[in-house]
């Protein structure tokens, strides 16, 4: 049998039983509920911006100008979008043009404020990108360490701030480079990291105390795994803990819902985990972000915009929630908590929802968690523009699509930002594609004055309407999860697939129907003949040779004593309900590998599977 | 009229990516067909559910670059097992250009990328179905 799932409270019982309470609120009053009872006494002090008399002057004139200037064949479609986009369910209706009529309860301060202040509407810094750019943070990662680290280089050389490493499947999935499940695939879609070894060589000569580094972990399981063979590797190479700048995925989403693997952990073992890497990497990686909640791939799995921002704020909750059940105030994580939206194609709406996110995240930390420290309120921020939109027809207008998701990205207000490469639909990027991607940021940072202003939509009446009708979704949407039981009730029961799936299916329909127009594809498409073709990445070919022959050398090097020692003393961690991660880390520093490390998990824990029925 | 077409689907190996998949599962299942999705599947998995569940059409997505190594090894493991013949092999997914051309001579009927509109695929799956005899 395998272990039943245990959580030790080790800390202040009294926020434990806070939290507890808390949680049972949240499920059975609904979390709108519980937010607008803690929110009353603040909206009692609402101050409208404008006045009733020009309120009542803008009306008339709106009546007169709707009923007699403007074109008949408009007014009944006044409330209506025009276009159907990708990415959303059903865009959310706006009108021909808004007014002061739309934000009639407007509230300057409440609403809006400065940058830097609550409701963080406008930005989490005051001075913005004037004080501190957006990380330019290009993903990376293809073959052997050794071919990603050559690839890192490149780009820091032609300006990257930051660096986003993705791992290939085997090491996303959990498996060494010579299981038999990763046959074929090392090295494709990322970077193949089977041990400290490997990491040490794809971080060779990175400066790891100046530079921030995303680790692309995904799962929990994996940010555990991959997490430890960074700070050991990091570690052996001359770097503390206490400097390391970065960010590791750690998103129960990801690894439950947005992957499917022959073999995959059940969700409450993931969420231990999930906690277990948020508590570990707090203490003692300060500087790190211990999880990004990661809308964008589930919003590229198939969801719309509203349910990948109630997605994540909802595991966040949950696992804020499971934090001080723990016995950790708020106050003592939330301050490295952070997110990564998808940007897609409704313009204004995705401008309108990163301001709404801010918002919303503001108001759930401060009012129903009960945060008092200013960091702890911040919705941070990666962007990565949309993958699903870039084309295969036509691939140079892709340059076009990554160029205006990066624009809205910057209007957001994103602190980090990753603008795809225009191959993508067929490869991993190549070289000139990928300095492309770097050089549409740069342009917008340097050529534009884009920068110059902070927030510079606010004050926008279709803007500001936008950000309060989209943070009014994502709130509904978490309602509706909240009445589950919760994000990870809403999970094991298959909620989350089959809106994926369904959407998904919808999405395509629409396509196909050119009811979403996408140019070159289904409008507007050119003749074959006339588009050249451009170059396609071939990855390099010995990568799973190479890290065959790394492991067997390793393999014969390390004691075998010691490695079965260490991973035996994660399973008796976990049977007391310990955290594992110290564990896993002087398994790492063994040279265990991480498909040891992983079948330790299985051991522990077992495996989940969630059929699909169609 | 005929009997109902059986179709199988499976993600190739690690490859995480399985909305294309299921869009084409529902597609499927909407045009009639009965439609059995496994999620992801090694080839020996892939061909021993052929052998259980006897599908006329076995569809493999493929998004993570193992088309050529993996997807050679469904065809041959399904010719060794003798499950080959008699029915469409079908790989969809993020396959460079040059690489369709060699999936067919590995033995696949059709390849289709991001750009396949459902008429097409079924046009396609219907006239193989009627070339190799099935319908």
């Amino acid at each position: 049998m395998f272990h039943e799932v245990k959580n030790r409270v080790e800390g202040n019982s009294k926020i434990a039983s806070y939290a507890e309470d808390l949680a049972k609120e949240l499920i059975e009053e609904g979390l709108s509920a519980v937010l607008s009872k803690k929110l009353r006494a603040e909206e009692l002090r609402r101050i409208n911006l404008y006045n009733e008399e020009a309120l009542k002057e803008i009306d008339k004139r709106f009546s007169s100008w709707f009923g007699e200037r403007l074109p008949e064949k408009d007014r009944g479609s006044f409330r209506k979008a025009l276009y159907l986009l990708l990415g959303s369910k059903e865009r959310i209706p706006r009108p021909l043009v808004c007014t002061p009529l739309d934000l009639r309860d407007l509230d300057y301060v409440r609403d809006i404020g400065f940058p830097g202040e609550p409701p963080f509407t406008r930005g989490v810094h005051p001075n913005m990108y004037r004080g501190k750019k957006f990380t330019m943070r290009p993903i990376v990662g293809f073959g052997k360490p050794e071919d990603t680290n050559r690839r890192i280089h490149f780009l820091l050389k032609q300006g990257a701030t930051g660096i986003n490493i993705v791992f290939d499947l085997p090491t996303i999935q959990e498996y060494d480079s010579d299981n038999p499940y990763a046959r074929g695939q090392v090295g494709l879609c990322g970077a193949a990291v089977d041990t400290v070894e490997d990491m040490k060589a794809l971080l060779k000569d990175v400066p790891l105390d100046k530079l921030s580094i995303s680790l692309t972990t995904h799962y929990p399981s994996n940010t555990m795994i991959l997490g430890s063979l960074f700070l050991v590797a990091a570690e052996e190479m001359g770097c503390k803990w206490e400097e390391l700048r970065g960010t590791v995925q750690n998103d129960p989403v990801m690894e439950l819902v947005v992957r499917t693997s022959p073999e995959s952990l059940p969700p409450k073992a993931v969420f231990k985990i999930h906690v277990d890497n948020i508590e570990f990497l707090r203490e003692k990686v300060p500087k790190f972000n211990y999880v990004t909640y990661n809308g964008y791939n589930l919003r590229e799995a198939g969801t719309d915009e509203v349910l990948e921002m109630a997605v994540a704020f909802s595991t966040a909750l949950e696992a804020s929630l499971e934090m001080m059940r723990r016995g950790h105030s708020p106050d003592d994580f939330l301050d490295r908590m952070a997110f990564f939206w998808s940007v897609g194609d409704d313009f204004f709406l995705e401008v309108a929802r990163m301001r709404a996110a801010r918002r919303l995240w503001y108001k759930l930390t401060k009012y129903v968690l009960g945060a008092s420290k200013e960091r702890s309120w911040w919705c941070r921020f990666h962007v990565q523009t949309s993958g699903i939109s870039l084309t295969r027809e036509e691939p140079l207008n892709n340059i076009a699509r990554a160029t205006l998701h990066t624009l809205a990205a910057v209007l957001g207000g994103a602190q980090s930002i990753h603008a795809s490469a225009y191959d993508e639909a067929y490869s991993v990027p190549t070289e000139a594609a990928h300095l492309v991607s770097l050089r549409i940021q740069q342009i917008i940072q340097e050529e534009t004055g884009i920068t110059d202003v902070v927030d510079p939509l606010a004050g926008s009446f279709y803007v500001e309407w936008l950000t309060n009708k989209i943070e009014r979704e994502i709130l509904k949407e978490m309602d509706s999860i909240w009445r589950m039981g919760g994000l990870l009730r809403a999970i094991e029961e298959g909620w989350l697939h089959k809106r994926i799936a369904e959407f998904a299916h919808r999405e395509q329909k629409l396509l196909e129907q050119g009811v979403i127009k996408i140019v070159g594809v289904n409008i507007y498409r050119a003749d074959k003949a006339s588009i050249p073709p451009i170059d396609v990445f071939r990855y390099p070919e010995d990568a799973e040779e190479m890290q065959r022959r790394k492991l067997e050398a390793i393999k014969s090097l390390r004691s075998k004593e010691r490695v079965e020692n260490a991973l035996a003393k994660i399973m008796e961690a976990a049977a007391k309900g310990q955290n594992l991660f110290p564990y896993v880390i002087d398994a790492a520093r063994e040279r265990a590998t991480k498909g040891e490390i992983f079948s330790v998990f299985k051991k522990i824990f077992g495996v989940w599977k969630l059929r699909i029925s169609i | 009229m005929g009997r109902r077409v059986k179709v199988l689907i499976a993600k190739l190996g690690l490859d995480p990516h399985w909305r294309g998949a299921l869009v084409v599962a529902y597609m499927l299942r909407n045009a009639g067909m009965d439609v059995i999705y496994i999620g992801n599947a090694m080839p020996d998995e892939i061909v021993k559910t052929i052998i259980d569940e006897d599908p006329d059409v076995v569809g493999i997505s493929s998004l993570g670059g193992a088309h050529i190594s993996l997807g050679r090894e469904v065809i041959e493991e399904a010719k060794r097992k003798g499950v080959y013949e008699g029915r469409v092999f079908i790989m969809g997914g993020v396959i460079p250009p040059r690489d369709e051309k060699k999936l067919i001579e590995l033995g696949y009927d059709a390849v289709f990328g991001p750009g396949a509109t459902e008429k097409e695929i079924l046009a396609v799956i219907n006239q193989k179905l009627k070339e190799k005899g099935i319908l």
